[in-house]
């Protein structure tokens, strides 16, 4: 039992802004009161629901081929030793799966969404995910390159293919869905790629990546999942894609969709050398369209390693950087490539990305539809999200790294005509309760009784950086987990995972499809529920 | 700086119409890769099966699987790295010098049809074993054939596989990286993990003689490593954990007898193409499993005081 | 100012890391400090006088005596003063050197140099692999500085080298050269196969004929007129290089073809 006084209170789920609030802790859950137990004084202090990722890739396949292209980051990062209660690991790009959760704690975030899942290899994610120590985590399927999806879309059976894909997220223990590239990945198979959204996919007679997106967005509405179609769309990072784009939000128009990493998707031009920033009327149709929800995928000047299921762009971003390359495909659903990338504020279009990730957060009027992410770790890593809100909630500061990157970035972009500043009350919202509430984790993002005792402890500091960099205390389910930048426990996370509704007897379709083109047994390829360390499975919505 | 392109098997399957195996003896050591993933299946893309795929096998002698494949290259020993290197060149129309070329056992006909072939190719896979990887240039031979493989795709399609064997060697590999970011050859001596092969590799420690101790799981380096490694297993105290007897287990302080994991113990084997599979248990043993015993080693060293005497929690300095 | 002077006790068992044997590090420090510093034998952190015995203090002038073959990373990130070691050194001698001098009266092990950015190394015997070469993953190698070494070295050398002289005075062993993106790799004694293979950019030169991959082609036969300026520069540290027409020529060899590279090789033909 804890209880927290005379702290300044940011839940803006329950319109809480600032107003100094004593917050009591039992059970793992917000109380009313308690009788006796702990007491922090958080007099001066701020209090914040605990941070959620609703898009990162820290566990699976895709990530730890990341690692292991990658020893020369590990050498240089931040290294974790190990103690009686604390396992080794490295920082950096990428992370390794207990840093992983020391560092997102460590930073104030309590949940995260692994954002990219093959059900082929879903039992390596969660055997990573186990891992990943102190965060509660989901994660989402990939299935717009699904080749049984795709088949029976191509073929109009969409009452079908919605038992497919519950089926398909029971069995690979997901909690939503995830397109990526629709088409492109299963075209990249054949070296090619999916640009169009009313073309023809390779390999395919008459089936489009539009087609894919309103299947799909449909397929999750009618299961009732919590989380909406998670939509990463076709050509992302080229300049001109803003259109593709727009189209797609057009194609979701009657559905619910999550838009991933808005930044990739909003550039114009028609090439490197002409590229800008489209943020402006990407923003005005997302602004007019309650239907979407996005996350910024903002992009930070330095290092990263690039991870995607997008297959065709890095092979493309490899033939650019000359770098190190590598690709995954997965057969018959998906396919991964990797390329360890610098964006630099002397490159246009770095300059460019880096402007554009931060217009939307600005340009896009409520808080409760656009979050901060980078995409980790493709725009920059996650544990650089104290910078991202240092830009955001001083003008005078992004000013001055403005004055930094190449002046023939300043016409291409719309930053510097925007001044608004977010208050401590948005950052809530941007970080936690708004990301939430697009997950439907009711009791995530939020202090109300009730709600999951997630939060973090911040110092009132003006230095935004050092304030958001190093919480006073974080807490996960009611226990003390860092306190002045020193993990002082580890606890195990939860995982939320979905059982949508769907025929048993879907089984019976898939085994011989499975069978004929698959490499391992039917029987091998769901994940067991034992698998999952502490599970969780939520409700879906009532569907009407 | 080239890079690792690769997939799983199905992908192959059901795609691949050119098939490069590099180094290995799959119709001896991997009897079931023709029959399952590569050569035989009908798949999706490639309806009639073998009739659909071109196959093709270097190897510096005749071996049975040669009777497998359409096209052998017999490579004198030694020259793998030259010939993938030449490849590397003619895929670029770059040229060479044939009379060098016919030192590698092969003629630059042979090898501009290759090319040709490879870029005519829908769907390519080059597979490798341990003739490419453990002979004169070990790691870059790898590295040429992975490297031929990641530029082949400015062409065509183009993937890359180990022929990877002996239990869960990948599915160690695959858990190091996501505990530690390395796949082997790790050190903990800093209480952090850090990485070098050639300076912290099992082998080149035991031949350097730079352990005082050893535990040994899942492997039997009596048998394999070099005789001063060997040596040294015998001269510090080793424990290994071995469902049977072994050359290792001969040679050591300790063997404790284990459950066989997949058959009376569960857990996941990782593929070679690092696709997680499950293992059932078809019987009981007496036995405790490696994990067991693993944990149980753990909890006492645990129990112990900390000897690392780390100055904070994590270092921004590593060595 | 004297230096300060370390005698290695006993050789360890198992290998000590003593990355503070630096003259950096030392150099500000009193007696009693120098004697507390960490070194790590296998996973033990241990104070440096437990295994040496320690003279002096104050001084960027640091003298190791013993066999010190264990002994891994010293002079690490060094940028100033000198290291001197009577004895063998172990593994990462003078790694990520940024200045400053070291001197070997015996041999070193692996990764000597690697990663260098500036400063001198020199070692009387020989080297082990990897000498000024990127660790793994690393794009390259060392960024500047020179290496001599006077008797052989093993795999790898100058694997990704930016800039800088690397001098092998004996013999080295397979893939001297690779990936090398600039500097000039001068081997005294030959080497053993692919020397230079996958090179970018940079100059390999050998008194010793050279078994090259085919991915090289040759060029021609001449006396280069940089070579003179170079052996100027390389006289004062007691090597020399053929020059004169009368003695021999140059054959030039381009390549990496396979990357495709604009790397030199420079083989000597004596008349």
């Amino acid at each position: 039992m804890i209880r927290i006084t005379g702290g300044k209170v940011y839940d803006p789920a329950n319109g809480i802004n600032g107003q100094v609030r004593d917050i009591c802790l039992a059970g793992g859950k917000v109380v009313a009161d308690v009788d006796g137990g702990r007491t922090i004084d958080a007099t001066g202090l701020v209090i914040m629901p605990g941070g959620v990722d609703i898009h990162t890739h820290v566990a699976g396949g895709s990530i730890n081929f990341a690692r292991a292209m990658t020893p020369e980051d590990h050498r240089r990062a931040v290294a974790f030793i190990r103690s009686q209660s604390r396992r080794a690991g490295l920082g950096g790009m990428a992370p390794t799966t207990f840093a992983t959760g020391y560092l997102y704690a460590g930073m104030g975030w309590t949940t995260v969404n692994e954002a990219a899942v093959p059900i082929l290899s879903a039992k390596h994610t969660h055997e990573e995910l186990r891992d990943v120590p102190i965060v509660d985590k989901s994660c989402l399927v990939l299935m717009a390159n699904n080749e049984i999806v795709l088949d029976l879309l191509q073929a109009g059976e969409l009452e079908r293919a919605r038992h497919v894909v519950a089926w398909q997220i029971w069995a690979s223990k997901a909690y939503g869905v995830k397109a990526v590239n629709p088409g492109g990945v299963a075209a990249w198979k054949w070296g090619q790629d999916a640009k169009q959204l009313s073309d023809p996919i390779a390999g395919y007679h008459t089936l489009t990546p539009g087609a894919i997106i309103k299947g799909l967005a449909q397929i999750v509405d009618e299961l009732g999942l919590p989380h909406p179609l998670h939509l990463h769309c076709n050509n992302l990072g080229a300049p001109g894609n803003v259109t593709t784009t727009l189209e797609s939000m057009k194609a979701l128009e009657g559905h619910r969709a999550h838009m991933a990493h808005l930044q990739y998707h909003a550039y114009g031009g028609d090439d490197w050398s002409t590229m800008r920033s489209e943020t402006v009327q990407l923003a005005e149709y997302f602004n007019a369209h309650p239907n979407l929800t996005t996350d910024a995928g903002a992009v930070l000047f330095g290092d990263t390693v690039t991870i995607t299921a997008d297959g065709p762009w890095q092979h493309l971003l490899y033939k650019l950087t000359g770098r190190k390359w590598g690709n995954l495909d997965v057969e018959n659903e998906t396919g991964c490539g990797i390329v360890p990338y610098s964006y630099r504020p002397s490159n246009l279009v770095n300059a460019v990305q880096w402007a554009a990730g931060l217009e939307l957060l600005l340009l896009i009027d409520d808080p409760w539809r656009v979050f901060l992410t980078t995409d980790h770790p493709n725009g920059a890593c996650f544990w650089r999200y104290p910078e991202i809100i240092q830009l955001l909630m001083r003008n005078d500061f992004r000013r001055e790294c403005l004055a930094s990157i190449t002046p023939k970035a300043r016409k291409a972009i719309k930053l510097p005509e925007l001044d608004r500043e977010y208050s401590l009350y948005e950052i809530a919202i941007i970080t936690s309760a708004g990301p939430a509430r697009a997950l439907g984790l009711k009791e995530k993002g939020q202090l109300g009784v009730g709600a999951d005792a997630d939060l973090v402890i911040y110092h009132d500091d003006p230095d935004v950086l050092r304030m958001f960099s190093h919480p006073r205390y974080v807490l996960k389910a009611g226990e003390i987990v860092v306190e002045d930048g020193d993990i002082r426990a580890t606890p195990e996370g939860r995982e939320f995972l979905i059982k949508p509704a769907y025929d048993e007897g879907i089984e019976n379709f898939l085994r011989p499809l499975f069978e004929d083109q698959y490499t391992m047994s039917f029987e091998n390829y769901p994940v067991e529920v034992q698998r999952i360390e502490h599970p969780e499975i939520r409700d879906c919505m009532g569907t009407e | 700086m080239g890079g690792k392109v690769t997939c799983t098997l199905g992908e192959v399957k059901n795609r691949a119409d050119f098939i490069v195996f590099w180094g290995g003896n799959p119709a001896e050591c991997h009897p079931r890769h023709f029959t399952k993933y590569s050569l035989m299946p009908k798949g999706k893309h490639v309806p009639n099966g073998r009739k659909d795929r071109t196959v093709v096998l270097v190897d510096i002698r005749e071996t049975k699987s040669v009777k497998a494949a359409d096209i052998f290259l017999q490579v004198r020993p030694g020259k793998d790295f030259e010939v993938l290197t030449i490849l590397r060149a003619l895929i670029k129309d770059q040229a060479v010098d044939p009379r060098q070329v016919a030192e590698t056992g092969l003629t630059l006909e042979q090898l501009t049809d290759l090319v040709a072939r490879m870029k005519r190719a829908k769907f390519g896979v080059m597979f490798f074993g341990m003739g490419l990887s453990m002979t004169r240039g070990k790691h870059m031979n790898s590295a040429a054939l992975l490297t031929l493989a990641a530029e082949m795709n400015a062409f065509t399609k183009f993937v890359a596989m180990p022929m990877r064997g002996h239990g869960n060697v990948t599915g160690a590999d695959v858990v190091m990286r996501w505990q530690t970011g390395y796949p082997f050859g790790i050190n903990f001596s800093r209480g952090y993990p850090r990485y070098n092969p050639g300076e912290f590799s099992t082998v080149d420690l035991l031949v350097r003689g730079d352990a005082d101790a050893a535990l040994i799981l899942g492997a039997d380096p009596g048998a394999t490593m070099p005789q001063p490694a060997i040596d040294h297993l015998a001269r510090i105290p080793t424990i290994v954990l071995d469902p049977k007897v072994t050359h290792t287990s001969r040679l050591a302080r300790v063997h404790i007898t284990t459950a066989v994991t997949g058959i009376s113990a569960p857990g996941t084997g990782y593929r070679m193409d690092e696709v997680p599979i499950p293992l059932r248990p078809a019987l009981k043993s007496p036995y405790p499993t490696d994990e067991e015993v693993i944990r149980r080693i753990h909890e006492a060293v645990c129990a112990k005081p900390d000897w690392i005497h780390a100055n904070g929690q994590y270092t921004t300095n590593q060595v | 100012m004297s230096a300060i002077v370390l005698r290695l006790k006993d050789r360890p068992a198992v290998p000590l890391e003593a990355e503070v044997i630096s003259p950096d590090l030392l150099a500000e420090m009193p007696h009693a400090d120098i004697r507390a510093q960490a070194v790590y034998l296998g996973k033990r952190r241990l104070r440096l006088d437990d295994l040496f015995e320690v003279e002096g203090e104050r001084s960027d002038q640091v003298e190791v005596h013993g066999d010190l073959g264990q002994v891994k990373w010293l002079g690490r990130g060094m940028s100033r003063g000198s290291l001197v070691v009577h004895g063998n050194a172990g593994m990462h001698l003078g790694a990520y050197m940024r200045g400053g001098r070291i001197e070997v009266h015996g041999s070193a092990g692996d990764w000597l140099g690697a990663e260098m950015k500036n400063g001198q190394i020199r070692v009387q015997g020989d080297a082990g692999g990897q000498v000024g070469a990127a660790y793994r993953g690393s794009l390259s190698g060392m960024r500047d500085g020179t290496i001599l070494i006077g008797g052989s070295a093993g795999l790898e050398v100058g694997m990704r080298m930016r800039r800088g002289t690397i001098v092998i005075g004996g013999r080295a062993r397979d893939f001297a050269g690779l990936q090398m993106k600039g500097g000039t790799l001068v081997l005294l004694g030959g080497a053993e196969i692919r020397a230079g293979a996958w090179m970018v950019r940079g100059t390999i030169i050998s008194l010793q004929p050279l078994t090259l991959l085919p991915t090289f082609t040759y060029a021609c036969r001449y006396n280069p007129d940089f070579l003179r300026l170079y052996s100027r520069f390389l006289a004062p540290l007691g090597i020399e290089l053929p020059v004169a027409a009368q003695q021999g020529s140059y054959a030039l060899y381009s390549g990496d073809a396979s990357v495709p590279g604009k790397g030199e090789i420079l083989v000597w033909q004596p008349v």
